[in-house]
């Protein structure tokens, strides 16, 4: 029941649950319950990137000449992705690796909070370079309400996980007396905070970024902020990983032949899930709504936002084998899909605009002629 | 040559021109949603009514029964699909 950082306890690991089963002894690859796990970690080592490899310096010219309501709807999204990402680069660790049992979830669980952290990390480069004072641009996220309003709903389901966890740890089932209060956990209801907890990442890795990202690449269909751009879809191909990860995770707990209990409880929580759904929906298009308050940029405005919102909601419900609970059928920006598209993602370091590889910047052009008297 | 039938009312001749069914549904006009073209997003996922796919690579993407990637996969019978 207490954790311990390496496990005494000899065991089949190929017979533990996804999570509450013994802690993780051995880190081992050489079998796996889930390789899907396995293969996800792979997918996300292999698209490793640093954000100082994006040259974004072409950036602060445009971002000077965004007019005020633009500049608004750029820097609002940049904070709000900072706040998403600074809970997602710690809270997976924090809440899942004290429960998990298998070492290919577990790894899986590090690696994926890990490329949260490069994204985190890409922000204050995006920042530093469009604005001589970040640290307002940061400061600003602890004050402004509206990304609070949506810090409350993202962390939730994390700090109820976490909460119960730290109880049933140390004290086990049952009700305990603590410093005066009185507290009850059981493993059945951790169980359910943890399938909750899952459900709503699930959505937060689904929908949350996609106002952002859909504003990111209007800007650079425009051919402004590319160097942003060119960041997002490394960012925006990371958390369609993730994304993977989660529905998968779902759908193990769902199928129950992991852990009976877990089906039993993504039956009884089926409500619920269509309610953190929903109004991780309604939250977004209300922050699709703050973005245009002062106008709306070419090419997206409040309404086809709004629409893309719900368009997603639904695919990313229906992929999970909920029902859509918009209306629309519709992508009302396809042109959005081409941005997403992964192998139109160059970071390959041979690439003219990425500033580490341009040797005191100038451009290390080669050709055939160059290599004619040089033998081996 | 299999051939692709969608719900639509649209038949297609899978003759090798196209590398994926994703491809071969675009080439009609049809518009099918996308994200990585390389199965591990799940976005393009439709509907196998009957016949069987291949595919291409093991895509790490969650697909339920019932459904398949087109972004990665090749038609080995006639087969009919759905387009969500
Ligand atoms: S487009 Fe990503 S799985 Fe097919
Ligand atoms: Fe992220
Ligand atoms: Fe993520």
């Amino acid at each position: 029941m207490a954790y311990t950082t390496f496990n005494r306890q000899i065991n089949d690991q190929m017979k533990e649950p996804m999570f509450f089963g013994n802690p993780v002894n051995v880190s081992r690859y050489d079998q796996q319950k889930y390789g899907i796990f396995e293969k996800l970690i792979e997918k996300q080592l292999s698209f490793f990137w640093r954000p100082e490899e994006v040259d974004v310096s072409k950036d602060r010219i445009d971002y000077q000449n965004l007019p005020p309501h633009e500049k608004h709807i750029f820097i609002s999204n940049l904070k709000y992705q900072t706040l998403l990402d600074s809970v997602q680069g710690r809270s997976p660790n924090v809440a899942f690796l004290p429960i998990v049992s298998l070492p290919e979830l577990e790894t899986w669980i590090e690696t994926w909070a890990f490329s949260e952290t490069i994204h985190s990390r890409s922000y204050t480069h995006i920042v530093r370079n469009i604005s001589s004072e970040p640290h307002k641009v940061f400061d600003d996220i602890m004050l402004n309400e509206k990304i609070l309003e949506r810090a409350d709903d993202v962390t939730r389901y994390y700090d109820d996980l976490i909460d119960g966890i730290n109880l049933y740890q140390r004290c086990g089932e049952g009700t305990h007396s603590i410093n005066g209060e009185t507290l009850s956990i059981s493993l059945y209801e951790l169980k359910r905070r943890l399938y909750l907890c899952v459900m709503s990442v699930n959505v937060l890795e689904a929908i949350r970024f996609y106002v952002s990202f859909a504003c990111s690449f209007a800007f650079a269909e425009r051919e402004l902020m590319e160097g942003n751009a060119k960041i997002i879809r490394l960012i925006a191909r990371d958390e369609a990983l993730h994304l993977t990860g989660t529905q998968h995770m779902l759908n193990i707990m769902a199928a129950g032949d992991d852990d009976a209990d877990m089906a039993k409880i993504a039956k009884e929580c089926e409500e619920e899930a269509y309610a953190i759904f929903r109004k991780a929906a309604e939250q977004e298009k209300d922050w699709a709504e703050y973005l245009f308050k002062d106008g709306s940029m070419i090419g997206l405005n409040k309404d086809i936002l709004c629409q893309y919102v719900e368009y997603i909601t639904n695919s990313r419900m229906q992929a999970i084998g909920m029902k859509a609970i918009f209306s629309t059928t519709q992508n009302p920006i396809p042109w959005i899909n081409t941005w997403l598209v992964s192998d139109n993602v160059q970071v390959a370091p041979q690439e003219a605009e990425i500033s580490s590889y341009l040797v005191g910047q100038i451009d290390n052009e080669v050709d055939g002629g160059d290599f004619g008297d040089f033998d081996l | 040559m299999p051939c692709v039938k969608v719900t639509a009312g649209v038949v297609i001749d899978f003759d090798g021109r196209a590398r994926s069914l994703l491809d071969a549904l675009e080439q009609q006009k049809l518009e099918v949603n996308f994200h990585c073209r390389e199965g591990y997003c799940g976005a393009c996922r439709c509907k196998l009514l009957s016949g069987e796919i291949s595919y291409i690579n093991e895509p790490l993407a969650f697909v339920r029964k019932g459904e398949f990637l087109p972004c990665c996969s090749t038609p080995l019978t006639d087969i009919e699909i759905e387009i969500p």
